[in-house]
C-alpha cells in the first residue's frame, strides 16, 4: 500500500472519530467537546496538506495516480447475476489531493468559526458531531474509486445535510426545509442509482477504472442511446446534490440551517460533490449527454442570477448566487472545459465560504437580523468583515486580479469555444447566458455590498411587529439580543474570514492574473480523454476539420487530449481566451455600474423601476414561481394520486378483503351449525340413549334377593320353554 | 280297593313337584327370613323325594346316598343361614327381607 493511501485513510477516519466521540460524550467533555472537533480537523487538515504537498508540489505530474482497493463484501455466485463482489477502494490523483486539502481546510475553518457563532446553543456538542460526520462522508466521496462506495457516501452526505439543515428543528421552517432538501436529493439519487445499475449490468464492476477500460475497449453491448441515458441518469445525482434546475428548489430553503453550515455544506463542499462526481464520470459522457448538461448548467446559472437580484434575505441572495455559480461549473463540464469547471469549483468554494461566513458574522452582529433592507452602514462597525466580504464579492463578481475572474473566464472561454466548435446556432445561447449571468452577478453583489455596508443604519425603519417576530423566531439560537450596538466579531470568527479571503486572490493559483491556464491548478488538472469509443467513428468530419489546427494545437496545448472533438473544443477555447476576458470584464463593469447607478447615485429609483416592470419583478421575487409550480403539479399530483390510491384501497382492496371475510364467515357459520347440530347431536344422542337405557335397567336392580330369584326362575323357565320348543319342532 | 291305582313313580314326582312349588312360593312371597329358610328346606326335601323315588325304581343305591348327603348339607346350610339371619337382625334390627335392599343400584 502506498504511504499516501495510508495517510488518506487516516484523514478519512479522523472526522468519523470526531463524530463518535462528540455524539456520545459531548456532555461529559469540557466546553461540550468543541476542541475535539477543531483539533481532529486540524490534524486531518495537516495530513491533507502533506498529501497535497507531496502530490501537487513535489510530484508535479498531471498523470499522477495511486489506487488501492480490497474486497469488502463477497456474495459469491448470485443466481441471475453471476459472481457478485463489492470492492472498496481509494484513488489519489491530483484532483483528489486538491479536494482533500480544500474540504479539510474549509471544514477546519468552519469548525473554528462555529466555536464563536454557535456559542451558547443548547445542542452545541451535537452540532460539532454532525459537522464531523459530514466531513467524513464528503472525504469518502472524494476518495472513492468506485461508483458503489461513492453512492454510499453520497447518501451519507445527504443524511448529514438533512441533520444540519434541520438543526434548529424547533422552527417549523427548518423542519420543512430539511424534508424538502432530503426529498429533492432523493429524486436525483434514484436516477444516479439507475445509472450505476445500467453500467453494472454491462460490465459487472463498480470500479471507475475498470468501467472506463471496458468502455474504451468497446465492450458496451447496448446502443449509444443507453450510454447517453446512463450518463444523464448519473448526472441526475449531480442535479439533486448540486442544486441544478429542476431540483434547485431545496438549496435556498436549506439556508434555515446555521450559517456556518451553509458555508460548509451548501456553498463550498457538499454542493460541489455533484460537480466533482460529474468530473469523475466525465469520460463516459457522450456528446449528447454533455449538450444536455451544458444547457441545464447555463439555464440554472441564468435563472438563479435573475432570482438573486430581488431577494432581500442576505443568505438567500448568497444561496441563489451559489446555485448560479454551480450552474457555471456544470456548464463548464458540459462544454468540455473540464479543468476550468473544477478550477471554478475550488475558487468558488473559498470565496463563497468567505461570503457565507461573512454574512454569518453580520447576522451574528445584527442579533439575527437577516433582512438586508434593515441593515446598512456596517462598514464602520465591522472593518474586518467588510474588507474580507468585499474581496470575496469581487472574486464572485469576477473582477480581474481575483481567483474568480480566472476560473469564470476559463469557463466562459470554454463555452465560446464549444459554441464555435459545434457550429454556432443555438449553442451560442450557452455563452450568451453565461455572460449575461456574469453581469447579473456583479449587479446583485454590488446591491448586497451597498445595502449591507454603506449608507446609514436602517435598523429603526423596520416595522415593529416584523422586528418582534424575527427575534422571536430566532430566539433559539440567540442568547444576548439585549445589546443593540453592532460590534466586530471575535478572533475565532475573524481568522477564517481572513484566510478564505486570502485564498480568493489570483497569485495563489496563477502567476498571471489574466490567465489561469498558466497556474499550477490548470496544469495539474487536465481534461481526460473520453472513452466513448463509438463517438470516435462518428466524428471523422470533425477530425478532418481539426487537422487544420494541428499546428496550433501542438503549439498551444501540448497536453490537449487526443480525441478530435475534445481537441477542437480545447483549441477553440484557447482562441476564445481573450475575447472572453474582454466580454466578461465589460459585463462585470456594466453590472457594477448599474448597481452603482441604482443604489449609490440613485439615478434610477429601484422601487419605481420595480413598479414599472412589476410582472418581471414579481417573477424574480417569487423565484420564477418554481415552488408554486411544484406545489401545483408534483405535490398536488402526489396528493391526488394518494387520494385515488386511498379510495382504491378502501373500496376495492378492502372490498375484496371484506368479501372474502364474509364468505369465510358464512362458511364458518355453516360449519359451526353442522358441528353443533349434527356432530354434537350424534354425541348427545348416544349419551341420551345410554342414559335412558340405564334409567330403565336401573329399575330392575331392586336389591331384594327375592326379585332376583323371580328373575332367575323366569330366565330358567324361559330357557326351558325355548329349548324344549326347539326339541319338539 | 281294586279301583285304586298302586302308588307309582308319578305319585312321588307329583308330591315332589308340589313340595317344590310350595317351597318356591314361600321363598318368593314371604317376608320373614326364617320362613324363607323353611321354604328352602321344602325345596331341598322335594329334591330328596325325587332322588329316593328314582333310586327305588332304578334299583340302585346312588339316590339314597345322595339324599343322605343332601340332609347333611341341609343341616349345615340351616346353621349357616341362621347365622346370617342373626347377623341381618343385628344390622337391620329386623328379619324382614324386604328391608334388606342395600344392594339396590
Amino acid at each position: 500500500m502506498h504511504s499516501l493511501i495510508q495517510l488518506s485513510i487516516v484523514v478519512l477516519l479522523l472526522p468519523l472519530l470526531s463524530f463518535v466521540i462528540l455524539i456520545f460524550f459531548n456532555r461529559r467533555l469540557p466546553r461540550r467537546g468543541d476542541f475535539v472537533g477543531v483539533g481532529i480537523l486540524g490534524t486531518a487538515f495537516a495530513l491533507s496538506a502533506y498529501i497535497f504537498w507531496s502530490v501537487i508540489v513535489q510530484t508535479y505530474d498531471p498523470a499522477f495516480r495511486v489506487a488501492w482497493d480490497f474486497t469488502w463484501i463477497d456474495l459469491g455466485k448470485v443466481p441471475g447475476i453471476g459472481p457478485l463482489q463489492i470492492r472498496m477502494g481509494i484513488v489519489i490523483d491530483n484532483l483528489t489531493a486538491i479536494m482533500l486539502a480544500m474540504v479539510t481546510l474549509i471544514s477546519l475553518l468552519v469548525h473554528l468559526y462555529s466555536t464563536g457563532y454557535m456559542a451558547g446553543d443548547k445542542n452545541y456538542g451535537r452540532y460539532f458531531a454532525f459537522l464531523g460526520i459530514f466531513t467524513f462522508s464528503m472525504l469518502g466521496i472524494v476518495l472513492s474509486d468506485n461508483l458503489f462506495s461513492i453512492y454510499i457516501f453520497w447518501e451519507l452526505v445527504g443524511l448529514s445535510s438533512y441533520l444540519l439543515i434541520g438543526f434548529f428543528f424547533e422552527k417549523e421552517s427548518a423542519a420543512d426545509a430539511q424534508k424538502k432538501a432530503f426529498l429533492a436529493n432523493r429524486v436525483g439519487d434514484i436516477g444516479m442509482w439507475l445509472g450505476i445499475l445500467i453500467l453494472y449490468s454491462q460490465f459487472h464492476t463498480f470500479s471507475f477504472s475498470e468501467i472506463y477500460a471496458n468502455l474504451a475497449a468497446g465492450k458496451f453491448a447496448m446502443s449509444n442511446a443507453w450510454l447517453t441515458a446512463a450518463g444523464l441518469l448519473l448526472f441526475m445525482g449531480c442535479v439533486g446534490k448540486s442544486a441544478q434546475f429542476p431540483l434547485h428548489v431545496w438549496l435556498p430553503d436549506a439556508m434555515e440551517g446555521p450559517t456556518p453550515v451553509s458555508a460548509l455544506i451548501h456553498a463550498a463542499t457538499m454542493v460541489a460533490a455533484g460537480v466533482y462526481f460529474v468530473a469523475r464520470i466525465f469520460v463516459l459522457l457522450t456528446p449528447d449527454a454533455l449538450h444536455v448538461i451544458a444547457f441545464i448548467g447555463a439555464f440554472t446559472a441564468f435563472m438563479a442570477a435573475t432570482i438573486a437580484i430581488t431577494q432581500n434575505d442576505i443568505k438567500r441572495v448568497l444561496a441563489y448566487s451559489t446555485v448560479s455559480q454551480l450552474g457555471y461549473m456544470v456548464l463548464g463540464l458540459g462544454v468540455g472545459a473540464y479543468s476550468a469547471a473544477l478550477f471554478h469549483l475550488v475558487t468558488h468554494a473559498f470565496f463563497k465560504a468567505c461570503l457565507f461566513l461573512g454574512s454569518g458574522a453580520i447576522i451574528h452582529a445584527m442579533h439575527h437580523e437577516q433582512d438586508m433592507r434593515w441593515m446598512g452602514g456596517l462598514r464602520k462597525h465591522m472593518p474586518w468583515t467588510f474588507a474580507t466580504f468585499t474581496l470575496a464579492t469581487l472574486a464572485l463578481a469576477g473582477l480581474p486580479l481575483t481567483s474568480g475572474f480566472m476560473s469564470k473566464d476559463a469557463i466562459l472561454a470554454g463555452a465560446i469555444g464549444f459554441a464555435n466548435a459545434e457550429g454556432g446556432g443555438i449553442y451560442y445561447l450557452i455563452p450568451v447566458l453565461g455572460f449575461f449571468s456574469a453581469m447579473l452577478t456583479a449587479f446583485y453583489m454590488g446591491r448586497q455590498i451597498w445595502l449591507v455596508f454603506f449608507g446609514e443604519s436602517r435598523t429603526h425603519l423596520k416595522p415593529a411587529d416584523d422586528h418582534h417576530s424575527a427575534h422571536h423566531a430566532h430566539g433559539a439560537e440567540d442568547g444576548h439580543h439585549t445589546a443593540h450596538e453592532v460590534h466586530e466579531v471575535s478572533w475565532n470568527m475573524r481568522a477564517p474570514l481572513v484566510i478564505l479571503a486570502a485564498l480568493s486572490v489570483f497569485f495563489v493559483y496563477s502567476p498571471n492574473p489574466l490567465d489561469g491556464a498558466q497556474g499550477w491548478f490548470m496544469k495539474m488538472i487536465k481534461t481526460p480523454e473520453t472513452v466513448v469509443a463509438k463517438y470516435k467513428v462518428e466524428s471523422i468530419e470533425h477530425s478532418a476539420l481539426s487537422t487544420q489546427h494541428s499546428a496550433l494545437q501542438t503549439e498551444h496545448s501540448a497536453h490537449s487530449p487526443a480525441d478530435p472533438r475534445q481537441a477542437e473544443i480545447a483549441h477553440e477555447a484557447h482562441l476564445a481566451h481573450f475575447p472572453a476576458i474582454y466580454i466578461s470584464s465589460i459585463m462585470v463593469v456594466l453590472g457594477i455600474s448599474l448597481a452603482g447607478i441604482v443604489f449609490v447615485f440613485k439615478i434610477i429609483d429601484p422601487d419605481k423601476t420595480a413598479e414599472a416592470i412589476r410582472p418581471l419583478y414579481l417573477f424574480s421575487l417569487n423565484k420564477w414561481y418554481w415552488d408554486e409550480i411544484y406545489e401545483a403539479t408534483f405535490i398536488r399530483g402526489s396528493v391526488l394520486l394518494s387520494k385515488i390510491l386511498s379510495w382504491f384501497d378502501t373500496n376495492i382492496i378492502d372490498g375484496i378483503v371484506n368479501g372474502v371475510a364474509l364468505v369465510v364467515k358464512n362458511v364458518a357459520f355453516a360449519n359451526n351449525s353442522f358441528d353443533k347440530y349434527v356432530v354434537d347431536g350424534l354425541v348427545n344422542f348416544t349419551a341420551f340413549s345410554v342414559n335412558t337405557t340405564g334409567a330403565v335397567l336401573r329399575k330392575l336392580q331392586t336389591g331384594k334377593v327375592q326379585t332376583y330369584i323371580v328373575m332367575l326362575l323366569a330366565v330358567v323357565f324361559g330357557y326351558f320353554v325355548f329349548y324344549f320348543t326347539r326339541l319338539i319342532y | 280297593m281294586e279301583h285304586l291305582l298302586p302308588i307309582g313313580l308319578n305319585h312321588y314326582l307329583t308330591i315332589s313337584a308340589f313340595l317344590l312349588g310350595f317351597g318356591l312360593f314361600a321363598v318368593m312371597t314371604r317376608k320373614n327370613a326364617i320362613v324363607i329358610l323353611m321354604g328352602v328346606e321344602l325345596i331341598l326335601n322335594a329334591a330328596n323325594i325325587n332322588f329316593l323315588a328314582f333310586s327305588k325304581y332304578n334299583g340302585g343305591m346312588g339316590g339314597v346316598m345322595f339324599s343322605l348327603f343332601v340332609i347333611v348339607i341341609a343341616a349345615a346350610e340351616a346353621a349357616i343361614a341362621l347365622a346370617i339371619v342373626i347377623n341381618i337382625f343385628k344390622i337391620f334390627k329386623s328379619v324382614d327381607v324386604s328391608s334388606v335392599d342395600t344392594m339396590k343400584e
